[in-house]
């Protein structure tokens, strides 16, 4: 018995520390893992037993309905189209973004452009403007008759233009992507910045000394160096737009002339807050949920590289 | 959908005159007073009526129209019953701050229902949320002693027959041109469709596009072109209305209907309608209109009020009800209205009863149009009052006999939502009238399907 005791001691401190470290990890983890059920894992099971009712969203009134919800979707030929709509968008805007994102980050990191202090600013300027204030400002661009853009198009063509950029179902949708490329730009290319000014000078001045020039450079060093940041601009540009193109529609061409422009964003906001089906919209959300994970695994599979480590 | 649209509309507007009472720096009428109690127990004994008890909750939403003449009315009820405790949940936000109160089922006894964010009729009544009061209204007099059905100006509207709503404040949509500019270049004020299209072929020669709407919000075009139309088309008969709210099979084919939308499809392909227009939402399409770029535009009778700002010197509004009737036919008025109604919840219906009793008289309407500068939902003569000249002018307008008064009939949000996508389709030329007819039918049947 008196034997047992140190030992039953020493066990004790153990577990006291054992304990402790875990009361301590504890006290990290839970605060946000609290927050995140809270506003993030209940609201989407929220959102999940709503997709299963017929409710107006306006009444304590609920007819449970089972899939009947996902059913009408699928019969549903604005679904598709905003579903064809929102792609569009997030692959024009991962092309557009990234393209102009990577020039101006290299052009002004690599290039040792005069000024470059300036144009950063510039060019992460519409970052600090919210989207409304972006939108209605390219709606004055766009105006048919008093806009800006059919102005410079009636003084070089010579004759009057008065093309309803944001009326015609022809193009529309493509009239969207200018503003909302031109205001995620900045962001992106202040995060290729940080990245390209992490790479170590050496590496460039033993290219150079190699005969290596800028564009041999730019594909051999700085894209295999920042392959990390190029990865998460690309999963960040698809995540916002799929969420976000909601607030640019909104504020443009409210989804459309006739569904020209929807996309499940905003069709969930007009069909939960404009039509009475909370339900469907609560679906139209749940679609959105996994569109985004799904794409998001296979834009991370499909841009796999062995990772390049700076030793 | 009217009903949805005007709301949505006289939101803006009503945000827009709030702004500007703001900026007077004025901007009372905004303030916060949610859930006061008017208390105050005056025993006057006056009241020859019954006398009521208990609690009474009004919901108010507090806009353009300020709440000057709410207050003076409760006042008045409070006097006439002393014992009735009310509670006022009144504001320019009280929409979203109420909505959880009926979506428990706990909501008010009288709401007025307005602004962003309101109840949609259509939706409440499928919801079960509002009183049935065909009955009541039927027999129910104001505390003068006079029918409520006598003196309103448009009728409440039904849904599947019966009533849940009585319109407070009336104003209706048409077209609008600038005086100004018509006398100078000679032209005449249309007064059917035939002179419309004339006079507006007139104006294209002469470098103006004749008629512009908002493309965005089609519902301009559907309130102050379309619904008038297709009561034209009907011989004048304004239940065609009814049933395109009602979703009876077949209506959207129907030959009225067809007409008004070959009307359109005329004033499309004669090159009347702006090209600009399917890019425009409201502010835009008025801004044109006001800087002559167009001549004509469809538009309720906030128009005046809503641009009073951005009107330039000289700039006289001329107000059309209807362009689309044969010639010598009447012009129809279709209304848009702001109206009350009482939860089927209500704690205390009788209350609710007696104060839209109280306030549908003479000296109301009369205080209302003093107050507000706009129409209540009754005749009644401005002449010696305070109103002002629109006012005058537009209560007269109404008790004429060459005009026609709608229904302010409710259009379900999706059978609307689609009637402005394919009508906005329609005027661009991409799709015909038939195809147009088809989508309709075929969002009718649907929502038919789903009650």
């Amino acid at each position: 018995m008196q034997l047992s005791l140190p030992e039953f001691h020493v066990r004790g401190d153990c577990m006291t520390a054992a304990w402790k470290r875990r009361l301590f990890i504890a006290s990290f983890v839970w605060p946000t893992l609290i927050l995140f059920l809270v506003f993030t894992v209940y609201p989407v099971l929220r959102g999940l037993h709503y997709s299963l009712f017929d409710w107006s969203g306006s009444a304590e009134s609920m007819d449970y309905i089972g899939l009947r919800n996902f059913k009408d979707m699928a019969s549903d030929p604005v679904i598709a189209k905003a579903i064809r709509n929102d792609y569009f968008l997030v692959f024009s805007k991962i092309f557009g973004i990234m393209l102009l994102a990577v020039f101006f980050a290299v052009a002004l990191t690599r290039l040792k452009l005069r000024g470059s202090k300036f144009y950063r600013f510039a060019f992460f300027f519409p970052n600090v403007m919210s989207v409304v204030v972006i939108g209605v400002l390219w709606r004055f661009i766009y105006n048919p008759k008093l806009g800006i853009l059919n102005g410079l198009l009636s003084e070089t063509q010579g004759k009057p233009v008065e093309t309803p950029w944001l009326g015609d179902s022809s193009y529309a949708l493509l009239a969207l992507l200018p503003p909302a490329i031109w205001a995620g730009v900045g962001f992106f290319m202040i995060l290729l910045i940080a990245g390209i000014k992490g790479i170590p000078e050496p590496l460039y001045e033993s290219a150079q000394i190699d005969g290596a020039r800028q564009w041999k450079q730019f594909w051999h060093i700085t894209v295999p160096l920042v392959w990390e940041q190029i990865k998460v601009s690309i999963v960040l540009i698809m995540l916002t737009s799929l969420n976000g193109s909601f607030a640019i529609v909104s504020v443009m061409t409210e989804g459309g002339p006739d569904n020209a422009t929807q996309v499940l964003g905003y069709y969930l906001y007009q069909m939960g807050f404009k039509q009475y089906h909370m339900g469907y919209a609560s679906a139209i959300g749940i679609v959105i949920l996994v569109l985004s994970l799904v794409t998001t695994i296979m834009l991370q599979r499909i841009m796999k590289r062995d990772s390049v480590e700076l030793s | 959908m009217l009903k949805r649209k005007a709301s949505l509309t006289a939101t803006a507007l009503m945000l827009l005159m709030s702004g500007v009472l703001a900026a007077c720096g004025g901007g009372d009428n905004n303030k916060e007073n949610a859930s006061t109690p008017t208390s105050g127990t005056s025993k006057n004994g006056a009241a020859e009526t019954a006398q009521l008890k208990g609690d009474f909750e009004i919901q108010y939403f507090v806009g353009g129209y300020g709440d000057a003449w709410w207050k003076s009315m409760i006042a008045g009820f409070k006097e006439l019953h002393p014992d009735l405790n009310i509670k006022e949940s009144a504001g320019p936000k009280i929409n979203d701050q109420m909505k959880p109160r009926w979506i428990k089922n706990d909501p008010p006894d009288l709401v007025y229902i307005d602004g962003a964010g309101g109840l949609d009729v259509g939706q409440a009544v499928k919801d079960g949320q509002l009183m049935d009061l065909t009955e009541w209204f039927a027999s129910a007099e104001n505390v003068d002693g006079e029918k409520l059905s006598d003196v309103v100006i448009t009728q409440p509207s039904a849904i599947e027959g019966k009533l849940y709503t009585v319109p407070l404040v009336f104003g209706s949509w048409g077209t609008f041109y600038d005086k100004a500019l018509f006398s100078k270049n000679g032209w005449e004020a249309p007064k059917d469709f035939d002179s419309f299209v004339t006079v507006s072929e007139k104006i294209k020669a002469a470098g103006i596009a004749p008629y512009i709407h908002p493309g965005v919000y089609t519902g301009y075009l559907i309130g102050g072109f379309l619904f008038p139309a297709m009561v034209s088309a009907n011989g004048d008969d304004p239940s065609i209305l009814q049933d395109v709210s009602d979703l009876k099979p077949g209506i959207f084919k129907s030959e009225p209907v067809m007409k008004a939308v070959g009307q359109l499809v005329t004033m499309r392909d004669k090159g009347l309608i702006d090209k600009a227009a399917v890019a425009l939402n409201h502010t835009d399409s008025q801004m044109q209109f006001l800087q002559h770029k167009d001549a004509f535009i469809p538009n309720g009778l906030w128009l005046p009020n809503e641009m009073a700002k951005d009107t330039p010197e000289g700039f006289e509004f001329g107000y059309i009800p209807s362009i689309s009737q044969a010639p010598g036919g009447k012009y129809v008025a279709n209304p848009y209205t702001s109206p009350m109604a009482i939860a089927s919840k209500a704690k205390n219906p009788e209350a609710a009863k007696a104060f839209i009793q109280y306030i549908f008289t003479k000296k109301a309407a009369i205080e209302w149009a003093e107050k507000t500068g706009a129409l209540m939902n009754l005749k009644v003569d401005l002449d010696s009052s305070k109103a002002s000249e629109v006012s005058k002018g537009a209560i007269k307008f109404y008790s004429s006999d060459n005009l026609i008064v709608a229904p302010a009939v409710p259009i379900q949000a999706d059978v609307n939502k689609e009637m402005e996508n394919a009508t906005l389709a329609l005027t661009d030329n991409k799709i015909q009238a038939d195809e147009w007819a088809e989508r309709m039918e075929k969002i009718a049947e649907k929502v038919r399907s789903q009650k």
